[in-house]
């Protein structure tokens, strides 16, 4: 054998991405509690995002969206503010979901319900970050959501496909993650994948157009 | 396999000399793997169904952040690279251990970009929405495939000269690009943050 070194460098390389995919896939749910991304670093570093960050009171609460996750990393939050009133989305991505509706008060801080008793209660933090509560389906979960651009946010599509009422909600992360809900008839189902960029979905064969949601 | 048995052990190809055994198999068969490796990642990119959530380290926001500094870290271990070789092909004066920096620097940055493509494929996929993520999804494929090439290539004796130059600046401008569209488009959207 002539030379080793680049073959072995090549089956390092394969060795540690066999490793880590191994790695992903059997440790999907525990990352929460061994290592809190958000929660780690919660007061003393405002993301110097190169958004105008607007003082955190006096000002009117600005037009934005927010996504993130509940603290147990097992949904999804996503929060549009528009006009000092605000449409969250709470997503497991499976069968739990909520809208919830408010108005934002000058504090910054909201109170968010739906219809069928969820409440969400959050504070805008330095204007790039919600965090707070979420009290959908008897258990209350802490979420931090942060401030996002297009795509990532919040989208809805309702329309009836085949007959069937059908009503999806989608959130999609700034890395490209996405989960939602898919309701035909009051049965919630995990949505298909929804292109962010133009919001088109297949469902059930029918082609929909999914739409930023906004209060 | 590209093996001959007879051949002198050499530390690096010197540049330019005669080609006596043009034997087309080492050049077929590390662009064979090449694009085996690029369509393979791709392919599985795509068909492979995005998780959205992978485990993170404590001390960076999110793993998106973590990414974008192993990235970094990856691009600076690739500008190393071009120095050494830089060196290597005497363009450069460099100490007798540019050599061993070009390499191990070589695997410092491969095996750092590992991750990062790992996080990717499973956790996002082979997007196209947009021209960044379009480019960036292509490029990452390539990156991996014309590597492989590159190291397969080195194990060959007696290249034509221009050919590991032109292989290993195809590996830089595509690591650059995939950064550009990546880790420095992150920084500038979310600031520079862990």
């Amino acid at each position: 054998m002539k030379r080793p070194g680049p073959l072995l460098t090549l089956l390092a390389g394969l060795l540690v991405g066999v490793f880590m995919l191994s790695l992903n896939a059997t440790t999907g749910t525990r990352n929460a509690s061994s290592s809190p991304p958000t929660t780690a670093t919660p007061t003393p570093t405002p993301k110097s995002s190169p958004a105008p960050s607007p003082s955190p009171s006096k000002t009117p609460i600005p037009d934005a969206r927010y996504t993130g996750r509940t603290d147990d990393d097992s949904a999804s939050v996503a929060v549009t503010l528009r006009g000092g009133k605000a449409l969250a989305y709470y997503c497991d991505g499976r069968a739990e979901e909520a809208w919830l509706k408010g108005d934002v008060n000058d504090d910054g801080t909201m109170r968010l319900t739906a219809e069928d008793g969820s409440v969400l209660n959050g504070a805008l933090k330095e204007g790039n970050r919600i965090r707070g509560t979420v009290d959908v389906g008897g258990g209350s979960q802490a979420f931090t959501a942060d401030r996002t651009t297009k795509p990532a946010g919040l989208y809805r599509a309702t329309a009836t496909v085949n007959g069937t009422e059908t009503d999806g909600g989608w959130i999609v992360q700034p890395d490209g993650g996405q989960v939602g809900i898919l309701t035909r008839d009051g049965r919630p189902a995990p949505a298909p994948r929804l292109d962010p960029g133009t919001g088109a979905v297949t469902v059930d064969g029918q082609r929909l157009t999914a739409r930023p949601a906004t209060p | 396999m590209t093996v001959d048995p007879n051949a002198v052990t050499q530390d690096f190809p010197s540049p330019g000399p005669g080609h006596r055994r043009p034997g087309a198999a080492r050049y077929l068969i590390p662009a064979l793997v090449a694009g085996a490796v690029a369509v393979a990642l791709g392919a599985y990119g795509k068909v492979h169904d995005p998780a959205g959530t992978v485990f993170n380290l404590a001390g960076f926001s999110s793993t998106i952040a973590l990414k974008s500094w192993l990235a970094t870290a990856a691009v600076f271990f690739a500008l190393v690279q071009l120095v050494s070789a830089l060196m290597l092909y005497g363009r450069l004066p460099g100490p007798a251990w540019s050599s061993a920096l070009h390499r191990w620097s070589g695997r410092v940055a491969f095996l750092l970009s590992v991750p990062v493509a790992v996080h990717c494929l499973y956790a996002l996929g082979y997007q196209t929405y947009d021209s960044r993520v379009l480019l960036h999804s292509i490029l990452g494929c390539f990156f991996f495939g014309a590597f492989s090439a590159k190291m397969l290539l080195l194990r060959s004796e007696r290249l034509p000269g221009w050919l590991l130059p032109i292989v290993g600046g195809l590996v830089l401008t595509a690591l650059t690009i995939i950064w550009l569209t990546s880790a420095l488009w992150f920084f500038r959207t979310f600031g520079v943050t862990t």
